[in-house]
């Protein structure tokens, strides 16, 4: 495993913690969607607001998901 | 004593009133007058919608024209997001993340379908809530920004002075779609329905409610 000299720390595991930083981010910006959903759909309602809704809570999920797994196996 | 003269009797059908345009159509002329799905909450130019409701709706008012862009605008992003969700698949016969690990590989690809999934959401959410909303008293216009921004401006439509409406290219004549201009003397002087469909018949519309609201002002039924 490739490891960075004078500090013998892997490179692999700084690249993990990068995209693991990189994921929470993400699931914050998964956070504001869901939150801005919301807000657009009590804007407006046009009959389609549960879709919408479900949507972004998937993406949510998916989001969550992702880092979970990132967590797991790198 | 003989009569002289006498007028004729008025025509009955010339004392027939208009119909109004803030009252729901309920003959199949006034319906047909401007044709569109009403009922589809994706439609693009929804004449008179039903179950429609927007924040700073009151409670008599009532929605005439909903509109949005052209759903053709549309495909632009979504050849995108196809291109995008085949990209691993198709890059996936050239090593071009071979000097990665096998887990970071997978996680690679996760990410990317990740992106893809943000890009499609915030396309479609940009459509669907960049709405017009022409209601019989004033016109709204409700933009999505982006996932992080929205702007919402209404005017009076008694403050409406101009309506322009233009129509250009190949594709805009094809499907029947353009820009409505309108100038109000309200704090938002320009309002830009942008890529809408039919912008002649909305340009009607709102001709025809700018007479309506003018001749309430006269009879003084103001609400």
């Amino acid at each position: 495993m490739a490891t960075i000299p004078l500090l013998g720390i892997s490179v692999w595991l700084i690249a993990k913690i990068f995209v693991l930083l990189g994921l929470v981010i993400y699931f914050v910006f998964a956070l504001v969607v869901v939150r801005q959903v919301q807000l657009m759909t009590d804007t407006l309602e046009v009959g389609f607001e549960f879709p919408i809704r479900v949507l972004s809570w998937a993406h949510l999920i998916f989001a969550a998901g992702v880092f979970l797994i990132a967590l797991v196996i790198l | 004593m003989p009569d002289i003269f006498i007028s004729e009797e008025p025509k009955k059908e010339n004392l027939k009133p208009e119909p109004h345009l803030s009252e729901s159509p309920k003959t199949k002329t006034q319906k047909g007058k401007f044709s569109g799905p009403t009922h589809n909450p994706l439609a693009a130019f929804c004449y008179y919608p039903e179950n429609i409701n927007f924040e700073t709706k009151e409670f008599k008012e009532k929605v005439v024209l909903l509109l949005r862009q052209h759903p053709i605008t549309n495909v632009k992003w979504i050849l995108i997001a196809i291109l995008m969700i085949l990209a691993p698949i198709v890059l996936g016969a050239f090593p071009i993340l071979s000097f990665l690990p096998s887990n970071f590989q997978f996680i690679a690809v996760l990410i990317w379908y990740l992106v893809t999934t943000a890009f499609v959401i915030q396309s479609f959410l940009t459509w669907f809530f960049n709405v017009y909303i022409i209601t019989d008293e004033r016109i709204v216009d409700i933009d999505f920004y982006s996932l992080i921004y929205k702007e919402v401006s209404d005017a009076n439509i008694d403050k409406i002075q101009d309506v322009t409406y233009k129509m250009g290219g190949v594709v805009r004549t094809l499907f029947n779609y353009g820009d409505v201009l309108i100038q109000t003397a309200s704090e938002v002087p320009n309002f830009e329905f942008l890529a809408v469909p039919k912008p002649d018949q909305v340009a009607k519309i709102l001709q025809d409610l700018r007479i309506e609201e003018e001749q309430e002002k006269l009879e003084g039924r103001i609400r």
